[in-house]
Order: C-alpha cells, then structure tokens, then sequence
C-alpha cells in the first residue's frame, strides 16, 4: 500500500470520512471519502454502479444523514422495484425524478424546463411512473437539473433545518446524452461540478467511461475515482473495484474482487488480487454484428413513433407505450443495443396490439394528397 | 534527473493521467522554493483551495507564506445576464488564511475565468510581486474551461510565450488520457516531465519521465516513484524500459 498525502496522519482522523457503506471499500479508502466533495463512480453498464450508489445512500440513512438521489436514467418506481430484491429500506430517502419525457425526444416547440415542476418523493411514494404530460413534456437540461437541485436543498433546508450530506447523481452519462448535445458540454460540466462542490454535500457522480482516449472532464474534476470493473472469463463474469484517484488521501491502490448478491455489494480483501490480462479486443465480427443491431433498432425505432402518431390521430390512449419507448431510446443512446432491441420490440408489439383493438382509422381522403410530379 | 533542476525563467509541462501526482509534485516545486525564501504563486483552476489546503496537510510542509490564486470559475448563470470576468484586481490569499470551507458563487454575478482576463491578472501581480517559481494547475483546465474551442491552439501558445517572456520559472499541470494521443501543449514547453500510472497485481505502480529538457542534457531513463508522507519520492535505480 502507498501513502499518499496525510497517509497515516489523516487516517486516525476517521471520523471525519464519510463512510460508502461497503465495508472492505471504506477500507481501501482509509475510512471513507472526504466530507463535501464530488466523487465519480465508474464502470461498464452492469457493473454494479447503481447498487454502489445505493449502498452509499442507505449508509447515510442509518445514520440520520438527510440523502438525495437525483435519478436521469431510470425512473423511481424501476429503482425502487430494482432495490426491493436486496430487502434494503429506503423508504427515507429523497428521489428526484429527472428522467426525461418522451416529448422531450421529438424536440418539440412546447417543452418547458423540469425546474417548473419539482417533482422529489420520499421512496416509500414511489407507486408509479410519471406520465408524459399531454401538454408539455420535460425537457431535461444540465441547467434545470441544477434548478432542480438547488430548490429541493433549499426547501429541504426550510423543512428540517437540516442540508442534504449525501447526493447521487444516476447518471452523468444520461445528462451527457440528454442535456449537451451541440453544447460546449465541458463548461456545463465543470460548472456543474462547481455546483456540487459547493453544496457541501457528499456526492457520488456515476458516469460511464465511453473512451479511453478521451480526457472527461468530471473524470478529473473529481476529487477521486472509484472504479468497477466486469470482464468475461471463460465463461463466469467477473467482478472488481479499485480505486484511481483519491485526493488528499491514502489509499489502497489494489484492485479486489467483489461479489453482487442478496446483501448487495461484498468486496473481498484477501482474495488473491486477480487482474485482467489485458482488455480483450473485439472479436473481428463483432463490430459487423453490432452495425446490424443498430441498424435494426433504428428502424424498430422509427416504425413505433409512425405507429404512435398514427394513435395520436386517431386517438388511441398510448401514452405508457411512450414512455417505454423513452425508455428504450435511452438504452439505444447508452449504446446498450442489445436492451434497446428488446425494448424496442415489446414496445411495437404493443403498439400494434392496441392500433389493432382501436377502432378504424378515419378516412384517408381527409389528409392532403402528396403532391404529383406531372411529366 | 534534471541534471540540476530547471533551468529558471521557462516554462516547463508535468503532464500525467488523473491520480497520478501532478500536484503533488507541483506542490513540491514551490516548497523547495519557499524554503529559499522565493516568492511562489499557485494558481487553482481545477480545486478549490480550501480543498487544495486540506489535501496539502498530511505532508506537513510548511506552505503559509505560499500565494494561492482562486481561478475556479463559478457555477455559470444560464439566465442572459452580462458575465462578469474575474478582475484584474483579484488577489491572491496567502495559504495560511484560507479558510475550511469551499467559495460560494455570489447569487447575482458569476465570476468567469478566461484565458485572457487571467493573463492579465497575471501580468499585474507578476509586476507588483516579482514571482519566482509560479504553478499553473491545471493547463487542461485552463484549455477546457477558459478557452473557446475554435482558438484553441493559438491561445494556448500565446500564454505558453507569455509565460517564457516573463521570465518566470513556471509549472504547467497537463491532464492526459489514460491512453492515446499527447494533447498538442505538450509540445509548447521547454521541458516535459511525464509522470505514468500502471496498474498490476500490486496495485498502483507510479514512474516518471523526462520526455523533452531544451537547452540542457538530461537522464533518458524511466524511474519509478512512491507518494509517500514526504511527498513524491524517486527511486534512482534506473529502470530499463518500462512504460511505453
């Protein structure tokens, strides 16, 4: 182990760390994360990013701490849903849902910023998803996410007299893909975590690495990196964490493997640390077959949103197949192919169950005639 | 490895992967400079400096009389009113009075850092103070944050040859990926120290480099280094043909 900066030194000052509630993790931090900092948790989709994050928020709650988790990527009800399996109680806990409509996709005129309508529930009320507004959607932007933010801590503060300590933010890489596109998104980013930093509150920033080669900027905005790794080995997935970065402290610089079951996550410090040969290479035919899933998607894609506006102007109620469309889209955005494709799939065959169970469309000759090339 | 040390009044890059070191070593290059009495400047752009305090405890160094400027833009305000840049007036706050908790952005104006207001910043306290030894941390940031992307280039030479011109021993922070291509800043400074990151069964394995010294030999060699409670320490027995 290598000490870093106030190695020992700050390591008997323990109470001052914040602990993530895994415990062979707090050990490799020397205690836990340093108080009101923004940290990154990274990893592949699948690696136990969320469940980290989660960990990290129920530590919280047992200790009274006021915690906040902003969700982009899932709504509530499918976290709730999602964390039911480990039996863990986090009814206390504040959600912000910052999923975004399905309006929002089609980039419409009306869309109006999430700040207008707060939207935090304790978990426990968390019974449902949150329709689309028929009239306006939620358009989610990196400015009315910290809108949204910054009035919860404010009405939470006027509440309980109390600040939030603890803050998840599920993910970056869907405020990325959702709220920058044409943006100059390193300033929003680093404006964003300027924000973070000062609302003094712990945060854990999950973010998905997309590219090596690439310099992110909360990547190293952030105070420390926790890493989760997940490679295929023969034929048994394979799980670990370690940690990349970590400001102002020691730490333990090896990678562990760890384990995801009923208690969540487990990190095994004496295994034999066991490290990934090297990054396996794409397979030559696998770039092939993903270009085919994409293209196939794409065009699932498109056929719903004609069904669905074929149902608009007939009038059939869709709008839970929006929302699962969304849903999809996300996972198609997130590069995750294979889940786009099968939500994508149960999307149109329901569409056109419920196009099908609708009564006739109204006569066509009502709708303009395209116009005619005359020779 | 420097044959010396640097050679003052130039510019020189310390570039690395995150978690690598950089500001500790940074860090380093001002304490030997305070303790013979120069005149140190750091200027944050990446950390606050409260956080920088912190971090910079453990080792015990004593940095009171180090000058620390805050380049930290603040959270940037959406609703179109006028940006203030930071002033030319701004001083830096000796290390010794900063304080435990992180700057608040003031409700009604943001403070904008750009590259050019900050030279000038630099300009002015460069007169006032007669800087021996300055760090600017991060040169990514700086790049990032303060920069528009279309001139990127030419600006960051401009500040490049501003710094040699001024005659002042400079430290450059430069962020690299953690594979892939150098960003072109690299290729600016008189000097490159490079400090790598390898992960293997052990954990972290730390060396350093010297990839570019101008105007003076140097040690071709990669060393491996440890961030101890005394800061970065290099092991001298040369390693023969490590990283890379």
């Amino acid at each position: 182990m290598h000490y870093g900066p106030g190695g020992p030194a700050l390591g008997r000052l323990s109470m001052d760390r914040v602990k993530t509630g895994v415990v062979g993790l707090d050990t490799m931090l020397t205690g836990g994360l340093l108080p009101a900092r923004p940290y990154v948790v990274s990893g592949p989709t699948g690696s136990g990013k969320t469940i980290l994050a989660l960990h990290f928020l129920l530590e919280g709650l047992r200790q009274q701490e006021p915690c906040l988790l902003v969700t982009l990527d899932e709504p509530p009800i499918e976290v709730k849903a999602n964390m039911a399996t480990f039996g863990w109680n986090l009814d206390r806990l504040k959600i912000l849902d910052a999923t975004p409509d399905i309006r929002a996709h089609k980039r419409q005129r009306s869309v109006i910023d999430v700040g207008t309508s707060l939207d935090v529930r304790d978990m426990e009320d968390v019974t449902e998803i949150r329709q689309s507004s028929q009239i306006r959607a939620l358009e989610v932007t990196v400015h009315s996410v910290q809108k949204m933010i910054k009035q919860e801590f404010l009405h939470h503060l006027e509440r309980t007299k109390q600040r939030y300590k603890r803050v998840v933010i599920d993910s970056m890489t869907a405020l990325k893909m959702f709220a920058m596109q044409g943006q100059d998104s390193r300033i929003l980013i680093q404006s964003f975590v300027r924000f973070l930093a000062e609302l003094e509150a712990t945060t854990l920033i999950i973010s998905e690495r997309l590219n090596k080669k690439i310099l992110e900027t909360e990547f190293f905005l952030a105070r420390g990196e926790v890493r989760l790794h997940k490679w295929i080995d023969g034929s048994v997935i394979r799980r670990a964490i370690s940690i990349d970065k970590f400001r102002g402290s020691s730490f333990d610089d090896r990678m562990h493997p760890i384990s995801i079951g009923d208690n969540g996550m487990v990190v095994y410090l004496d295994a034999p640390a066991q490290t990934r040969v090297s990054s396996p290479a794409p397979k030559p035919g696998e770039s092939l077959l993903e270009t085919r899933l994409i293209d196939e998607v794409s065009n699932v894609i498109e056929s719903i949103m004609r069904h669905i506006e074929d149902a608009h102007r007939r009038q059939v109620p869709i709008r839970d197949i929006e929302v699962s469309l969304s849903r999809a889209m996300l996972a198609f955005q997130r590069r995750n192919y294979q889940k786009a494709m099968k939500l994508a799939l149960a999307c149109d065959a329901e569409v056109r169950e419920r196009l099908a169970q609708a009564p006739p469309p109204p006569p066509t000759s009502q709708l303009p005639r395209p116009p005619q090339v005359i020779r | 490895m420097l044959h010396g040390g640097y050679v003052p009044g130039r510019p020189y890059i310390v570039s690395g992967p995150p978690g690598a070191g950089k500001t500790i070593l940074a860090m380093q290059f001002l304490r030997e400079g305070l303790e013979g009495g120069e005149r140190c400047l750091f200027v944050a752009l990446e950390e606050p400096p409260n956080e920088l305090k912190i971090n910079m405890r453990g080792f015990r160094w004593n940095l009171d009389d180090l000058d620390v400027l805050d380049a930290n833009s603040d959270i940037r305000r959406f609703e179109p009113t006028p940006i203030l840049e930071i002033s030319t007036e701004e001083e830096p706050a000796k290390m010794r009075a900063i304080g435990e908790r992180i700057r608040k952005t003031p409700d009604f104006e943001s403070k904008e850092v750009t590259v050019h207001s900050l030279q000038q910043l630099l300009k002015n306290l460069f007169l006032k103070r007669n800087y021996e030894r300055v760090v600017i941390d991060s040169m990514t940031a700086l790049k990032y944050f303060c920069m528009r992307e279309f001139e990127e280039t030419v600006t960051t030479q401009s500040f490049m040859r501003y710094l040699a011109e001024s005659k002042v021993t400079s430290l450059l922070t430069l962020e690299l990926p953690e594979e892939g291509e150098v960003p072109p800043e690299a290729f600016l400074a008189r000097g490159e120290l490079r400090l790598h990151k390898l992960r293997d069964e052990t954990g972290i394995k730390r060396f350093l480099s010297v990839e570019k010294y101008k105007g003076s030999s140097h040690d071709e060699s990669v060393y491996p280094f440890e961030i101890t409670n005394a800061g970065i320490v290099i092991n001298m027995a040369p390693m023969a043909a490590t990283a890379h």
